[in-house]
């Protein structure tokens, strides 16, 4: 058997960067939470009502972080403008960059004219806000004819850009571990897993623990199609049926960090899944296992994908740095969240209870 | 009174520039036809002294520890335990069908006629998806401008009539440059008579490169089944010192 030592190999650093796992994890996040706001924002449903308000703020706070995330990552961010002059459509990347404003416009037009009575109620109140209330809730009529059309919009630039996300990732055959058609399947499920876990959360710093029961139904069912396709993609690559994940299995299998990382992933987001299942009430732990799950998938997706060599033998050991493109990337864009979370629900009352 | 002029005289006269005319016209053809740039590397001459990296990072001022071409050197033990060294000298492929210009949102990526795979630096936004598209890992974003990098055939001595730096400064003539349109250039000729033992880096990826290989062991020209000695070894970058 021949065997080969590298003596001089020479590993690139991965050019995406935590940001990138924080656009992919942001925007999967705000996609699947602005489903979750249509059965109680659109169709009316009763049941759905708090549910799916608390679902608008979940997806307004990702929606609106995601893309100052993604550039970020750029690194020339201030030429963003050429996505646009000089589009080439023959790349994901570039339909992506159409998508996003397609998106968030939709989103916040959508959010808009759903908030409009509620702001013509806050207007009504009186207080130094009341001028701002009034004029921004333009008339305070609850439209519904216009709320449906925006989130038709709002639809389509989701289901857009969940399949965008994942194709643009899936076509690239150089990375092993991005090349399977599983992969955009993937980052649905868990973008579900991870919608869900954000309004879990924000239902928790509500007091909502009323809503736990349905939102732990949903993640319990997102987590178990991710098993699925998890577990499809482990046996496309057992069976070699797919040489890209043979290969990216084989890889992962050798990297005691990826490997420790990979089992980590699976053995909390069955915890997640037995906690969801048997404990139904949970708001806290699952939001935040939840979360946990969808931003790991990500983490190794991208950081772990680049981490394979595509020449020789040498991997790059990725060390997260303190820098802007480290651990401070990933607290900034958190802080942004955070920032809109408490400029919104300082705003705006999203629970009815409140607003009451 | 004037003779009139010899008929013969007038039609020699007439046919003058139509005679130079069809004598510049081959020529012009000949200067205007774009060469199809190319390279061969013989791995059997490459001696891993790692010159070319050095040359063509002094040539085009890349950032420290970003390397256009590396020669990746390899220890290859056989099943009857002797040891070897190997070489791959790898570079940008100029690919025929170059996923990175596919995949480039803004076509500032491109190829150009004489085949040569360029970025347009003041197009390029820094998204590195051409570098995550490469199977070749010969492109980085240069954090000193923030856009995309790659070897570019030393285009810019190309133009004048140079050599590309690391073609220049390799000791054993181990990477032969040239015209791959032009059967009597070097490169086309030694292609010729390497025959079946040209090969290229992962042909599984159908792009067609344009960098060619005599001598590459077939288990180097992709993802290498082995260890690296970078992992066996002290780093200061890791270990501290």
């Amino acid at each position: 058997m021949t065997t080969t030592v590298e003596v001089l190999g020479f590993a690139r650093g991965p050019d995406w960067l935590p940001w990138a796992v924080q656009y992919f994890f942001l925007i999967g996040v705000s996609c699947a939470a602005f489903f979750l706001s249509l059965p109680g924002l659109v169709w009316r449903l009763p049941s759905w009502r708090t549910l799916s308000r608390l679902a608008l703020l979940a997806a307004l706070i990702s929606g609106l972080t995601a893309p100052v995330a993604l550039m970020a990552d750029l690194h020339q961010p201030g030429r963003f403008i050429n996505f646009y002059l000089h589009p080439n459509f023959g790349s994901w990347m570039a339909w992506g960059s159409f998508f996003i404003p397609l998106y968030v416009g939709s989103l916040l037009l959508y959010a808009w004219l759903c908030l409009r009575p509620t702001l013509l109620r806050l207007a009504q109140r009186g207080g130094r806000l009341a001028v701002v209330y009034q004029r921004v809730s333009y008339g305070g009529h609850d439209n519904r004819q216009a709320i449906g059309l925006a989130a038709l919009a709002a639809s389509l630039g989701a289901m857009l850009l969940l399949l965008y996300t994942g194709m643009e990732t899936m076509v690239v055959s150089a990375r092993v571990l991005w090349n399977s058609p599983l992969v955009p399947l993937l980052f649905l499920s868990t973008a579900c897993v991870g919608g869900l876990g954000m309004t879990l959360l924000i239902a928790a710093l509500a007091g909502r623990r009323d809503i736990a029961p349905a939102l732990n139904r949903g993640l319990a069912l997102a987590l178990a199609a991710t098993f699925i396709l998890l577990a499809a993609w482990f046996a496309s690559a057992l069976s070699g049926q797919a040489s890209a994940a043979a290969e990216a299995l084989t890889a992962l299998a050798r990297s005691r960090v990826w490997a420790t990382t990979g089992l980590w992933f699976l053995g909390t987001a069955a915890f997640t899944l037995w906690l969801a299942v048997r404990s139904p009430q949970s708001l806290w732990s699952t939001a935040l296992l939840a979360l946990h799950g969808a931003w790991l998938l990500r983490w190794i997706v991208f950081i772990g994908g680049q981490s394979i060599p595509r020449m020789g033998s040498t991997w790059f050991d990725y060390s997260l740095g303190i820098g802007p493109d480290g651990l401070l990337g990933i607290a900034g864009s958190l802080g942004l969240a955070l920032f809109l979370y408490v400029v919104l629900t300082g705003l705006i009352p999203w629970d009815e209870r409140a607003e009451a | 009174m004037t003779c009139p002029p010899d008929p013969g005289r007038r039609a020699f006269l007439s046919a003058i520039p139509v005679l130079t005319a069809g004598i510049a016209a081959p020529a012009r053809a000949a200067d205007t036809r774009s060469p199809h740039w190319g390279m061969l590397v013989d791995t059997r001459r490459c001696i891993a002294c790692q010159a070319c990296t050095m040359a063509c990072a002094m040539e085009n001022a890349t950032p420290e520890g970003a390397f256009r071409t590396v020669v990746a050197t390899y220890a290859v033990t056989t099943a009857k335990g002797a040891t070897g060294l190997s070489v791959v000298p790898r570079l940008c492929n100029h690919c025929e069908k170059p996923p990175c210009v596919e995949v480039c949102p803004v076509g500032a990526t491109f190829k150009r006629e004489d085949g040569a795979v360029l970025v347009d630096g003041d197009r390029c936004v820094g998204c590195a998806y051409c570098v995550q598209a490469c199977p070749y890992d010969a492109r980085f974003v240069n954090h000193e401008t923030g856009k995309a990098d790659k070897c570019t055939f030393c285009s810019h001595r190309v133009e004048a009539g140079l050599l590309p730096a690391c073609v220049e400064t390799c000791v054993g003539g181990a990477r032969i440059f040239g015209d791959l349109h032009n059967p009597e250039s070097e490169i086309s000729k030694r292609l010729k008579e390497a025959g079946n033992a040209v090969s290229v880096l992962k042909p599984e990826a159908n792009t067609r490169p344009n960098v060619f290989y005599i001598g590459l062991d077939a288990a180097l020209a992709g993802r290498v089944d082995g260890v690296s000695a970078a992992d066996m070894m002290w780093r200061p970058d890791h270990q501290g010192g």
